[in-house]
């Protein structure tokens, strides 16, 4: 009852919900980057929604099943084969005992998450087996999955039915230009009135350096900080604070040249200034935005935040309750 | 619209801490604007408080040198509510006893193939190299926070003859284990990972080993003693004695 990786993709890793509760030990939660895409391919299997799944980043793993199993494919399009031949995303399919599953190159979205009948068996580390391969925590070993690998599967239970899938409504759209929802604060006050106004007036683009630990922003006119005598134990960059938490989607500008979003496997701090903190019900957005795609960030207040929270809420409680 | 900062304080010494909206579920709780051993003790008595007052509805709370994030689940608790909470719990506050923390005896092998900065720190303080290692041993440094890696701890405060700034351009390799310096800030590297500090030596004490502690050595408010060890002490404990390849 097991998979082998033929092919690892470009980073492929096992992730569930995450673990919460351990930042101040300085382990963040990790756990999927779109935990929308994660939970709706676990229901759609029958699994319970936080099970172990495989996170697929732009290029998709190449896997051989030693077992029957029922499996669900949600989040970036990817167009899924079994043994080369198309299946469909946000579905049911089944993959034979003996046949490869292999996935296509992303045409929209940046991060598949492949839900497998059953679940992913890797030892749970903190209450999670998703991997934070920063610290060498969880998930396969600790890292991201090389070809060779073998996963053990739990028993199939037997729920998961072929053909169940995603009602139209409930399948994400992707673009290539996205707006990102963002609460000003903390430090926000430490830039210059100007440059906070055209932080949120101008396109970003996705840099490179994009991945489960921050994204990083470019294109945008350099942010310009409050000349300031630097508190002690604040390093001299007007940017520097004294160090301090950095919690999960703040925005982050060193040297205020290029923003950086921080994501589930964050460095929990350091000395750099937030301007502000992406919401949480956007966080999932961040992690289907490809390099190189446009970013718009746009102020909201708490009330809105809460509102936008709450609608994501009601999209999950339709995922768990769709037929 | 800007979120508002609320303050409150703390009667027994009337500070005044700031309360700012950190996101739609955090708040971050500012006791003081610099870095001070003698903070420390309102830091872990904030600490202990709020993780007390706020049970349940606490995801997670993270005190650093001056500030503590508080994240709380906003479905139990709203933003007025966790307001509230922080100010009542903190108004009464009393200092935590900081001789309360653990003590550790960390091995470090101060050599300039696996610390490249020993010459340069020691130029700017003064001091020859055995001189510098000695000032470094010399003292029980408090831990402040951890955070930037598991098991990472940010210790100070450094002797300010020892302080050096960051390098200007952070190494992209540090070698797990190597012990640095920043201002007055001193630290170990739990794991092989980026960093901009001026290295002066390895230990091969692991800080975050899940298999065999499940959770880092060091907590807040513990204190770390330094000990310098021979090449011979630090391989015979199986330390890795790779030089450190990249020169900033």
């Amino acid at each position: 009852m097991s998979i082998e990786i033929i092919k690892p993709g470009l980073a492929s890793s096992i992730q569930d919900k995450g673990r919460e509760g351990h930042y101040h030990l300085g382990i963040p939660p990790s756990g999927g980057m779109d935990q929308r895409s994660l939970i709706a391919a676990n229901l759609l299997v029958g699994n319970p929604e936080g099970a172990a799944v495989i996170e697929c980043a732009l290029m998709g793993p190449e896997l051989r099943f030693d077992t029957t199993r029922k499996v669900a494919a949600c989040g970036a399009e990817m167009t899924p084969r079994v043994n080369g031949e198309a299946q469909p995303l946000n579905e049911v399919f089944e993959v034979p005992a003996g046949s490869t599953l292999g996935f296509d190159f992303v045409k929209a979205g940046a991060r598949l998450y492949l839900a497998i009948e059953g679940g992913i068996d890797v030892p749970e580390r903190l209450g999670s087996r998703s991997t934070y391969a920063l610290g060498s925590l969880g998930g396969m070993q600790g890292r991201t999955l090389q070809a060779g690998d073998t996963l053990a599967l739990f028993q199939a239970h037997g729920q998961a039915v072929s053909g169940r899938h995603l009602p139209p409504s409930l399948v994400p759209e992707f673009s290539r230009q996205y707006q990102l929802r963002v609460m000003p604060g903390l430090y926000a006050h430490r830039l210059r009135a100007e440059s906070e106004t055209r932080f949120y007036s101008e396109d970003w683009v996705v840099a490179s350096e994009a991945d489960r630990i921050g994204y990083r922003m470019k294109g945008g006119t350099p942010l310009s900080f409050i000349e300031r005598e630097p508190p002690f134990g604040a390093g001299d960059d007007p940017s520097n604070i004294v160090d301090a938490c950095y919690p999960i989607g703040s925005i982050q500008v060193p040297s205020g040249s290029e923003p950086i979003i921080l994501h589930r496997d964050a460095v929990s701090g350091g000395g750099y200034a937030m301007i502000g903190t992406v919401i949480s019900a956007d966080m999932d957005t961040v992690g289907q935005i490809q390099p190189h795609q446009k970013v718009r960030f746009v102020q909201v207040t708490l009330e809105e935040a809460l509102a936008a929270r709450a609608h994501y809420q009601k999209v999950l409680k339709q995922l768990r309750q769709m037929p | 619209m800007k979120p508002g900062i609320e303050t409150t304080q703390i009667e027994a010494i009337r500070i005044k801490i700031r309360i700012e909206t950190a996101a739609m579920d955090a708040l971050m709780v500012r006791l003081f604007d610099t870095i001070d051993e003698a903070n420390m003790a309102w830091v872990i008595a904030a600490d202990q408080a709020l993780r007390c007052a706020f049970g349940a509805a606490l995801i997670d709370l993270v005190p650093s040198y001056t500030t503590l994030l508080v994240h709380y689940d906003c479905q139990q608790m709203n933003h007025a509510e966790a307001l509230g909470l922080i100010n009542k719990t903190l108004s009464g506050l009393e200092p935590a006893d900081t001789q309360a923390g653990e003590l550790h005896d960390i091995p470090v092998w101060y050599d300039e193939s696996v610390g490249p900065e020993l010459p340069l720190v020691a130029k700017r303080a003064g001091l020859s190299v055995d001189e510098l290692i000695q000032q470094h041993c010399n003292h029980d440094y408090c831990v402040f926070a951890l955070g930037f890696a598991p098991g990472y701890g940010f210790m100070g405060l450094v002797d300010e003859a020892l302080a050096t700034p960051r390098l200007k351009t952070p190494r992209r390799k540090v070698a797990a284990g190597s012990v640095g310096i920043a201002d007055r800030q001193t630290a170990i590297y739990p794991l092989l990972s980026p960093g901009g500090w001026n290295i002066l030596g390895r230990t091969n004490v692991p800080l975050f080993e899940y298999a065999k502690r499940g959770e880092p050595l060091f907590r807040p408010g513990d204190k770390v003693r330094f000990r310098a060890i021979s090449r011979e002490e630090f391989e015979a404990d199986g330390g890795d004695t790779t030089p450190m390849e990249e020169r900033p």
